[in-house]
């Protein structure tokens, strides 16, 4: 018995398969590239060859890309990466009291007492503090982000960038530059200013007690958790799969779902690989909403719209509406 | 003389009924939609806070279909809210729309007489009689009370509900019925059947759902569109809901305010964290607090638009009352952003975190 997890972020796709005993057995970390679809069916082309459709006893999605993977999947649980990222973090290790996630898009930190999630706050309007920032700046500099954290930590006198936002952060980077100061340097105050700037933003007014997990792909840059370490004058836990625990916990969630209801998966099987997904969005005139809705189509068949607000596309007639009345084909606004 | 009025959550309904009972020309604007905040944005201050961008939005639409007077109540107030009506006339007076703009504030600020001439400047083209007139005032009044009566009701019972999304039906559906009713008196018994029919609907009071109260800023706590739907999301979650604030506690606050009357509960709360005035609603949001806690909530969710000077302050001290009291309460800043996403997750994780608080257990789905 299987357990499938999937986690669509902005910047990666990760798919996690664990046994019964809740043991990450195969996982892909794979680059999202905007093609949530395209890199699901990728996905479970590679895990075609291991597994089989009876093999698989739950699917959980969760991610800024939940609800297309769910119903592109067949998810038994669709949740929010919050959730997902706190049940794996207490499965993990059970004496954390604070989760810090940092992924491509947001960054969250989740604060857990005695195994249950007493508060959490997420990043709002700004990107400064993420993923898609730290390998926009490893991209200019022409350093391979894996090796971002290791140049960090060769520094020896950090110089001081001002985090507060990406713009002016990376002026602020180029201006040293030019005053000649060593790569090293620059990268280890970039990774001081970023975690300045997470814990002067997301983690404002939050008490931070150990054990601190350290999660989600920024987990990987050893200069980050070093900065951490630093200001908060405690050990980070980076756990073993702390690049998919999003995943994860969406599988753990998914599991608990289907013991509890005992009415087998909704899993659509690996043959949706292969499957013609294509997705129309069109803006719905049935009130003053105006939604912007998509349609996730299997060839012609409507699998499941999203985006509109009352949820009258989802239900069955209405499915075969879309493809019956050519009169909404007049309306998509791309096909 | 052809009325208008800026959206503000479902009190279209009653304005509408009070305009048709009176014979007094109107345009409702279309409901608030992506559109109307384009519009709104486009021709308001950058800054501005959502509802004067929203609100100019409907000015727009409804001018465009023919509206020549803005009706609109002021708050003389310490917040931005007081300076709405001046700025907004001198936008649309730039924009070439010369329009009367009636400004309704509190007859204890502009005095009586002012007060009512200002009323009779709107009632002037009603064929009604001058007593009909008060009479059919008063009862629009206390359809606005019956009607966030229903309101309160079916949000505090659907979490309790048997057969799920019912309530929720009851309420579109009581709403359709009083926009077709073309009189006050069908109004207000249309308003009595639905009062008794909640009562009625299935309840099971041995669930325990999760409560939450919506605190903050008046009007992104009742107009749906500036705060993504958020009832009708926590309402499909299973959830009890409180607002905090609504139209009928905003006139009788106004209308108990010269005798020190007003919103005595709010005040005796709030005394201990904010024992006074700071503008807006800030103090309202913190005693509201207060008081959700003492009802035995699970949560509360503070809902403002950005740059809301009172509810930035009030904001602070609720981190206070959440430490102090346990009581996890969440804040959603809303501007102009359409994107539901990011709101979505928030909304969805926080009313996770209530139910596996109540749950002590981490696991459930």
């Amino acid at each position: 018995m299987y357990y499938l997890g999937v986690d669509v972020g902005s910047v990666s796709t990760n798919i996690v398969v664990m046994d019964n005993e809740m043991n990450v057995l195969d996982k892909l970390y794979l680059r999202t590239k905007g093609r949530p679809i395209k890199v699901i069916q990728e996905g479970l082309k590679r895990l075609r060859t291991k597994y089989d459709d009876k093999d698989i006893s739950s699917v959980g999605t969760t991610g800024s890309g939940r609800a297309i993977s769910g119903f592109l999947l067949g998810a038994d649980v669709i949740k929010n990466e919050i959730t997902a990222h706190a049940v794996a973090a207490v499965n993990t290790d059970k004496n954390v009291r604070t989760v810090i996630e940092i992924g491509g898009q947001d960054s969250k930190i989740i604060l857990i007492n005695n195994g249950i999630a007493i508060d959490f706050a997420m990043n709002t309007v700004c990107a400064a503090g993420t993923g898609s920032f730290l390998d926009r700046q490893a991209e200019r500099l022409e350093i391979p982000i894996e090796d971002f954290g290791q140049y960090a930590l060769r520094s020896k006198t950090p110089v001081r960038i001002a985090g507060r936002c990406a713009v002016f952060a990376e002026s602020d980077m180029i201006h040293k530059q030019q005053l000649g100061y060593d790569v090293s340097d620059i990268i280890c105050g970039l990774c001081h200013a970023m975690v300045r700037n997470y814990l002067n933003n997301v983690a404002k007014g939050k008490e931070i007690f150990p054990d601190i997990l350290f999660q989600g792909g920024v987990a990987a840059n050893v200069g980050i958790k070093k900065a951490f370490e630093k200001e908060l004058g405690n050990e980070l836990i980076v756990p073993k799969h702390y690049d998919v625990m999003g995943a994860v916990g969406a599988a753990m969630l998914a599991k608990r779902a289907i013991s509890k209801k005992n009415t087998g998966t909704k899993f659509k099987g690996f043959m949706t690989a292969e499957a013609k997904i294509e997705t129309r969005s069109f803006e719905c005139s049935m009130c003053s909403n105006k939604c912007e809705v998509a349609a996730l189509f299997d060839g012609e068949n409507p699998i499941g719209c999203f985006g509109d607000k009352c949820g009258r596309w989802n239900t069955q007639e209405i499915k075969l509406n879309i493809t019956m009345n050519k009169k909404f084909e007049k309306s998509f606004l791309h096909s | 003389m052809v009325i208008t009025f800026p959206h503000f959550g479902s009190t279209y309904i009653p304005i509408k009924i009070l305009f048709d009972e009176l014979g007094i020309e109107y345009i409702v604007p279309p409901l608030n939609s992506n559109d109307t905040l384009e519009i709104g944005t486009l021709y308001s201050p950058e800054e501005m806070c959502l509802p004067f961008k929203i609100m100019m939005g409907n000015y727009i639409q409804s001018i465009e279909e023919g509206a020549d007077t803005i009706v609109l109540v002021g708050s003389n107030g310490p917040c931005r809210f007081g300076e709405y009506c001046e700025l907004q006339k001198n936008i649309l007076d730039n924009l070439g729309y010369h329009l009367d703009f009636i400004v309704l504030e509190s007859p204890q600020v502009i005095g009586k007489e002012e007060f009512k001439s200002k009323v009779y400047k709107i009632v002037r083209h009603s064929s009604r009689s001058s007593t009909d007139r008060w009479r059919i005032l008063g009862k629009s009044i206390t359809v606005v009370r019956l009607m966030e009566q229903v309101e309160n009701k079916v949000l505090l019972r659907n979490g309790y509900e048997v057969n799920k999304g019912e309530h929720k039906r009851i309420l579109y559906q009581c709403k359709n019925e009083l926009l077709k009713t073309g009189s006050i008196d069908k109004a207000l018994s249309v308003l009595k059947y639905y009062n008794k029919r909640i009562e009625k609907t299935p309840v099971d009071l041995k669930k325990n759902p999760v409560k939450i109260a919506l605190l903050g800023e008046i009007y992104t706590i009742i107009e749906p569109f500036s705060n993504f739907n958020i009832v009708d999301k926590l309402m499909d979650f299973g959830a009890s809901v409180k607002k905090g604030l609504s139209v009928t506690w905003w006139l009788t606050d106004a209308f108990l305010r010269p005798l020190k009357l007003n919103s005595i509960n709010i005040r005796k709360a709030s005394m201990a964290y904010m024992p006074y005035y700071i503008g807006g609603h800030g103090r309202e949001c913190v005693g509201e607090a207060l008081l959700a806690n003492k009802e035995k909530f699970d949560g509360a969710i503070q809902l403002f638009p950005m740059g809301c000077m009172p509810e930035i302050v009030a904001k602070v001290i609720l981190q206070k009352i959440s430490k102090d009291r346990d009581f996890p309460i969440m804040t959603l800043i809303l501007d102009e952003m359409t994107g539901e996403a990011g709101y979505n997750t928030r909304i969805e994780a926080f009313f996770d975190l209530l139910e596996r608080r109540q749950e002590n257990v981490l696991f459930r789905c």
